[in-house]
């Protein structure tokens, strides 16, 4: 019985992970479906085109990382030994235990001052409850961050889970065991449990133990227990890759962060006045993050004692390395990457360092401090919410490590977004950044540098120009400092792998704004970058101002009974369409788009849906970008939406979740989203979250999510929400605008109206002319053939991909003639020509736009 | 349900009862003075005070000298009170004289006597004189109390159908006979086969279960008056009344007893001596086995009558009475969590997770009909509202409304203080709108049976009988475009048409 | 000839009404005996109790199950 019990958690854990296995391996001939794809939220539209022979071995490892996360998981058949010990399976305390089935821990007695203590831990679960409100409650709170994964953080009461992963990323930002143990257990009400004193003594001992290093660019495997090494040597795999000679085993001495300071923080403010005061201790004091400060300084006090620690190693030559990495997951020795770049005297160092003025944010600090904390850069993973700050994050560790830099990012536009960061926070010599995309192919001019590029430059493996190829020997044959992994959320695990393996870089920060995923591969990260460094808080960043605060609601809309039959009958498709079409949710985004405009807002409106998303627009006569929209377009509509008082709402399909740099937007409504998707919900939160109106006084950022009552809409609704319900946002239901009917021109407002629109949803959808797929890449495309929005299915095989092209061209031929009937709004915004598009019935809005063009164009 | 049937509140009962009753209840100076405490509103009290003493009636006019004009709408609640529970007279208006208010004789007789003291009514309560037995202090007391109404509300709580394997059987010894027939005759309870106590709970059981402490001491002893007035009424009569207010004298006596006394049964009227078993049950009382001549209230009689005005609720009922006795709250013997829990108990986060710093096995329970139970350690039960949590306890007959109102009065100390700060509401209104969200989606679909009227020969016959319908109230709907209409009955239209045929 | 028809009358909201009314044109209208109006339907009493739970079961799609306590991530 004891030991059933102990598995349910971990069955769960461990189901996911075998689904996700099932996923990531479908084998070279195995093609998926469309809608699969699109199910397990797979919009990562990158190139497919890779050799069976290099998917096959990509399969493998994949099915290997997935058995070893499955291995990793609480409740696992590893620990069932001593969950056995925790006994009480039918433990019966009293007569309430009966309501908490097997989580009755109330016989854990108290401390004395326990009412001092913010803890609870729940020993089966690992899950811990922590006290907001208790006195100790920031530094437990910087503590559990380190070393568990954040579950739950309203306002009072918050939730962590102690996985083997955030073990792991304890670990491997410094913390020892019995740090862990210890400060634990000075946290906790009750005393902690010995079975959760065992999973942690168990899972730490064997992460983080070993460490690849690269020292004088040759791979060195090191451990500061010699024991360890021998398990290693004396591995049949391992110890026949080790490079023979130079005294095989050597010894030198662990590193501390001795003297290392990072740029921006206080510590480098100070070091910069003084002109070189030893700065011993840890980046963080002083500010608003002294009290957590105390915390990590005590535990870095501890490491300073034990200065003199030994470390062990030997060496294994560069094409092994990732053998060795594998073989070491196997066997239960995670290796941990460590990049000791103040001791690289073979690659060159960047002239780069922050601006004197620029100040890195507290948060920012401590995501670093964890990167760097022994004085080596640790590869990993730094969570922060959109426009918090992630570009400088990744800037700063640059100027950290001052070595050559790899940025990878999600589109081109984002390309040039990095570079525009790095010239504006950093000194970097402006030839010193250079950028690698389908249109431009630079190299920087002195010896190292930054170049900035995207995931599908880099491993597009199909025929390449002249100039892409002399581009990636290039990048190929150079090692560099610090490889930055932006947005690594939407980035399929395959990709990384075949990033990683042909760019050598000393260390890698992936960045990211979640890493939530509805398939499980982002355990995969944690082995392919390295672990979780930092998760910020939400609620906390916008309490101090640093992200925009924000005003959730969701609109329910009742479906007009005859548009509601149909999509009782229609099929799954056409039932989101019909839901993305219900004409009260059409007026409903009128009416809030008249009321947000009415308040000086700019307004995000967000359509997953293409058929919807122009109907919308078109019949609102208000500017739209979706993947079809032509990159001259999208400039123009982006500046508008920026500039023109006149342009005040932006309609935009999927492609522009992510990537999408615009301040100005203070109001965000979705009318037809991702299914299910937590992540695509966050991250269009993350749409106005860098609102640059935050810190006016009482200022709000809105968000609505548009739902169709009574249809699935309302589930995936709720599902989306999830996380953010968990980050402490709420969502207030709204069933009722006031005075809605009063709305001039309401779309829609009689039954004729509404019966013709359902037809024509009827009648233009039933042809399947719209597809969703769409390119991710906002701004452009890579060159080379199959541009265009056909590089849907992830992971699709080729017969898939082959249809969405087709379908995508179609696509656009419709969209063309579509458009130039109805005078887009789009076409109103260009200049010059199409005056057949501007037309006599022109609005007085669109001829004022075209006065302020052709006065603009007359000054110019 | 059970027919929507409420728990009796002290107010309504009182108010129920004929003047002359009344004039009987004030001859006792325990039960005025009992009523002047527990039943008044401030300004009411300050009425009675200033007319106790005075030689004459008062002119109705100079109130508005007292009041302000904008306290009108309490003057005229206030007066409204006192003359319901017949404390005060008022001449009726007239053209040739003003109105003039007074005390009624008794009530101001026997407020005066137990304010002053003196007297030989024995209202108070007569002292044993007999040694006391050493062990039986405060605490023990406390203890025999809490118990006996714990086995209350946990039989009641049992009988709660199981859900799943979670279900809440709480076993434990339970009431004594006589009060489990009380709480079916009051149908807090009703027999169910289905149901491993043989018992389920009703509405009014429910309602029960989320009152506070205080107020369901009264339900109950309400419940066992009336049902005592309706054994005897059918027995006997006129002296069956006299039983009753003797009774309900009684209960106001009891509330004026010290704490850790011990009283003299002999100087009991027999119809208060027959009382004592059934008070032994509910632990209002304790009475030594060694010596039955002796009875001790317990805190649950001698708060009976204590101020209403801070809720409390089953558990912390206790730590809250302790904390009207400050000196006594260490006897108490409560841990930290449950003195803490008289401050409230409960946070209810905006993702629905609800933590509740509690040890109350019973507090437990009664979260347990709303709330998907998680974890629990010592002092801390935690859980979440979820759609299926809520629609059960909507299932059972409790409100969306009663689920706020437990959340809001036992709200933890953290959550008024956010609140207060904020210059929020205490509790999280997203979570408010949805609880309440998820009671409508109960309704969506209203059914009633009957029967569906159509094919009518003619456009006059259906005119006819419809109108007929509605006239006698059984239509519902009816559609005159087509001719059809439904009503809940037949018989009389089935009648009417007869009728007509005939007389055609 | 005037008939009384026994029966339930059922009285909702229109897309409650249209949901029932797809149960019973996908079960053999096995359910309603009479389309009143908008919101209001007329059908079999011993059918009502299956009606009812058919309708939660549809209704059920709308919502979010509930995901076990341990597995919120």
């Amino acid at each position: 019985m004891p030991p059933k019990r102990k598995a349910a958690p971990g069955q769960g854990n461990a189901s996911k992970a075998g689904r996700a296995s099932a996923m990531s391996t479908p084998g070279p001939a195995t093609p998926r479906s469309l809608d699969s794809s699109i199910m397990s939220d797979g919009d990562e539209d990158f190139d497919e085109d890779v050799t069976e022979a290099q998917k096959e071995r990509e399969a493998l490892l994949s099915r290997e990382a997935d058995d070893f996360v499955n291995k990793f998981t609480f409740g696992g058949k590893r620990l069932q030994g001593q969950n056995d010990e925790l006994g009480g399976g039918g433990r019966r305390y009293d007569a309430a235990t009966a309501f908490f089935r097997k989580r009755d821990f109330s016989h854990l007695p108290l401390k004395p001052d326990h009412q001092n203590r913010p803890l609870w831990i729940d020993p089966d679960s690992c899950t811990v409850v922590l006290e907001r409100f208790n006195p100790l409650a920031e530094q437990a709170t910087d503590f559990l961050i380190t070393i568990a994964e954040p579950k739950s953080r309203p306002t009072f009461l918050h939730e962590y889970a102690l996985t083997p992963h955030s073990l792991y990323a304890a670990v491997s930002v410094g913390l020892r065991p019995r740090d862990i143990i210890n400060t634990l257990e000075r946290f906790l009400k009750t005393s902690l449990p010995d079975v959760v004193r065992m999973k942690i003594e168990d899972h730490t001992k064997s992460f983080g133990k070993v460490k690849l290093v690269l020292k004088h660019n040759k791979y060195f495997v090191e451990s500061v227990d010699a024991e360890v090494l021998q398990t290693l040597l004396k591995d049949k795999v391992i110890g026949s890759l080790r490079v023979h000679g130079s005294g095989d085993i050597t010894t030198s001495y662990a590193p501390t962060m001795g003297g290392l300071v990072i740029p921006g923080t206080q510590n480098a403010a100070g070091v910069h006045q003084a002109n070189l005061r030893q700065a011993e201790k840890k980046p963080g004091e002083g500010g608003d993050a002294s009290n957590e400060a105390d915390l990590f300084t005590a535990l870095n006090e501890e490491d300073d004692d034990d200065d003199k620690e030994a470390v062990h190693a030997f060496e294994i030559s560069d094409a092994n390395v990732e053998t060795v990495q594998k073989r070491c997951l196997d066997i239960g020795f995670p290796i941990l990457e460590e990049y000791d770049f103040r001791n690289d005297d073979v690659n060159p160092n960047l002239e780069i360092d922050l601006r004197p003025n620029t100040q890195i944010r507290p948060y920012q600090e401590k995501s670093l401090s964890k990167m760097f904390g022994n004085g080596r850069a640790k590869s990993g993973i730094i969570v922060l919410p959109c426009g918090a700050g992630k570009t400088l994050v990744g800037i700063t560790a640059a100027c950290t490590i001052k070595k050559g830099v790899i940025v990878l990012c999600t589109s081109s536009m984002s390309v040039v977004q990095w570079r525009q960061e790095f010239l504006k926070w950093s000194n970097i010599n402006p030839d010193d950044v250079a950028i690698f995309t389908a249109e431009s192919k630079q190299k920087f001019s002195g010896s190292t540098g930054i170049i900035v590029t995207t995931y599908s430059m880099v491993t597009n493996s199909r025929e390449r120009s002249h100039d892409s190829k002399k581009m990636m020997d290039f990048l190929r044959g150079r090692e560099w400092g610090l490889m930055l992994l932006d947005e690594v959320h939407v980035v399929p695990a395959e990709m990384f792998r075949r990033v990683i393996s042909s760019i050598k870089s000393h260390s890698k920060l992936g960045l990211t704004a979640t890493l939530l995923r509805e398939d499980d591969k982002i355990s995969h990260l944690n082995f392919l970058i390295g672990p979780k460094l930092y998760e910020a808080n939400w609620m906390e960043l916008s309490q101090q101002g640093h992200i925009a605060k924000v005003q959730c609601a969701e609109v329910w809309c009742p479906m007009p009974t005859e548009f509601y039959d149909e999509y009782l009958r229609a099929n799954a498709r056409m039932k989101r369409t019909l839901y993305a079409m219900n004409p009260r949710k059409f007026q409903a985004c009128q009416y809030l788009i008249n009321y947000h405009e009415a308040r000086g807002d700019k307004i995000i409106v967000f359509s997953d849906e293409l058929y919807s998303l122009k109907q919308y627009a078109l019949k609102l006569k208000k500017v739209f970008i979706y993947g079809g929209t032509s990159q001259a377009e999208r400039m123009q509509v982006l500046e508008n939406f920026q500039h023109n008082p006149e342009v005040n709402t932006l309609f935009l399909s999927k492609i522009g979740d992510t990537s999408l740099d615009l301040p100005e937007a203070t109001c965000l409504i979705q009318i037809s989203s991702h299914f299910g998707s937590r992540r695509q919900e966050a991250q269009r939160l993350g749409r106005i979250l860098r609102a640059k109106r935050r810190n006016d006084e009482g200022f709000n950022a809105f968000f609505y999510s548009l739902v169709s009552k009574d249809t699935q809409e309302m589930y995936y609704s709720s599902k989306r929400q999830a996380f953010l319900v968990d980050q402490g946002y709420a969502f207030k239901v709204i069933t009722q605008l006031a005075n809605i009917e009063k709305t001039p021109d309401l779309a829609f407002a009689t039954p004729l109206e509404s019966r013709e629109l359902l037809q024509r949803t009827l009648v233009d959808n039933e042809r399947g002319a719209e597809d969703d797929v769409e390119t991710d890449d906002l701004f452009g495309k890579p060159g080379g053939r199959g541009s265009g929005g056909g590089r849907g299915g992830r992971r699709g095989g080729n017969g898939v991909r082959r249809t969405a092209g087709m379908l995508s061209e179609l696509a656009g031929g419709q969209d063309m003639a579509y458009i130039e009937q109805n005078k887009a709004a789009n076409k109103a915004l260009k200049g010059k020509g199409k005056k057949g598009a501007g037309g006599d019935g022109q609005s007085k809005f669109f001829k004022g736009i075209q006065r302020e063009k052709d006065k603009s164009r007359g000054r110019g | 349900m059970s027919g929507g049937q409420q728990s009796y509140q002290l107010s309504e009962y009182l108010e129920k009862l004929p003047g002359t009753t009344f004039r009987k209840l004030y001859q006792q100076p325990s039960t005025a003075f009992a009523i002047f405490r527990r039943m008044l509103p401030p300004l009411a009290k300050v009425f009675v005070q200033a007319l106790l003493y005075m030689p004459s009636p008062l002119l109705l006019a100079e109130l508005d000298v007292w009041v302000r004009a904008e306290g009108k709408m309490q003057r005229d609640r206030a007066l409204s009170i006192l003359r319901s529970l017949h404390i005060i007279q008022i001449t009726p208006p007239g053209k040739d004289k003003p109105q003039e208010m007074q005390l009624t004789t008794n009530f101001k007789n026997s407020l005066r006597l137990a304010l002053e003291g003196g007297g030989s009514h024995n209202s108070f309560g007569v002292p044993s004189t007999l040694p006391v037995d050493p062990r039986i202090d405060i605490a023990h007391l406390d203890h025999y109390a809490r118990k006996k109404w714990e086995d209350i509300l946990h039989y009641v709580v049992n009988s709660v159908p199981a859900q799943g394997d979670g279900g809440g059987s709480i076993s434990t010894a339970g009431p004594k006979t006589s009060v489990k027939e009380l709480l079916l005759l009051g149908r807090l309870v009703e027999l169910r086969r289905d149901t491993r106590a043989g018992v389920g709970i009703t509405q009014a059981g429910f309602t029960f279960l989320l009152q506070e402490a205080n107020a369901q001491v009264w339900t109950l002893l309400l419940l066992w008056l009336e049902a005592a007035d309706r054994a005897k009424g059918e027995a006997k009569g006129a002296a069956a009344k006299t039983d009753s207010i003797d009774m309900l004298s009684f209960l106001f006596m009891l509330a004026s007893l010290e704490l850790g006394r011990a009283y003299n049964t002999d100087a009991l009227t027999e119809t208060r001596r027959n009382m004592l078993p059934h008070l032994v049950d509910f632990g209002l009382i304790l009475v030594p086995r060694e010596d039955t001549r002796q009875y001790f209230p317990t805190r649950l009689a001698t708060t009976l009558t204590s101020s209403a005005s801070s809720l409390r609720s089953v558990s912390s009922g206790f730590s809250a009475a302790a904390a009207n006795n400050p000196g006594d709250a260490s006897s108490l013997g409560t841990t930290p969590e449950t003195s803490a829990a008289s401050k409230g108990s409960i946070i209810i986060e905006t993702n629905y997770r609800l933590y509740a710093y509690t040890s109350s096995p019973l507090q437990i329970a009664v979260l347990a009909l709303f709330t998907q139970l998680n974890m629990r350690f010592a002092g801390m039960a935690t859980g979440r509202l979820t759609r299926d949590s809520i629609r059960r306890a909507i299932g059972f007959g409790i409100t969306a409304d009663q689920i706020i109102s437990y959340l809001a009065s036992h709200a933890h100390d953290q959550m008024v203080r956010a609140a207060a700060a904020t210059g929020r509401p205490v509790l999280p209104p997203t979570v408010v709108d949805q609880i309440r969200l998820w009671q409508l989606e109960n309704e969506r679909m209203r059914t009633s049976a009957g029967f569906l009227f159509k094919d009518f020969d003619s456009l006059e016959e259906y005119v006819s009988l419809s109108s007929y319908a509605d006239e006698i109230g059984v239509l519902v709907w009816r559609n005159d475009k087509k001719r059809m209409f439904y009503a809940i009955k037949m018989e009389q239209l089935r009648d009417y048409l007869k009728s007509r045929k005939k007389a055609e | 000839m005037v008939k009384a028809v026994r029966g339930v009358l059922v009285e909702c909201e229109p897309a409650i009404k249209s949901i029932l009314v797809h149960i019973d044109s996908t079960h053999h209208h096995e359910f309603i005996i009479e389309d009143l109006d908008e919101t209001h339907l007329f059908v079999k009493e011993a059918m009502l109790q299956v009606l009812k739970s058919k309708l939660e079961e549809r209704l059920r799609e709308t919502y979010r199950p509930e995901e076990p306590l341990e597995d919120s991530e």
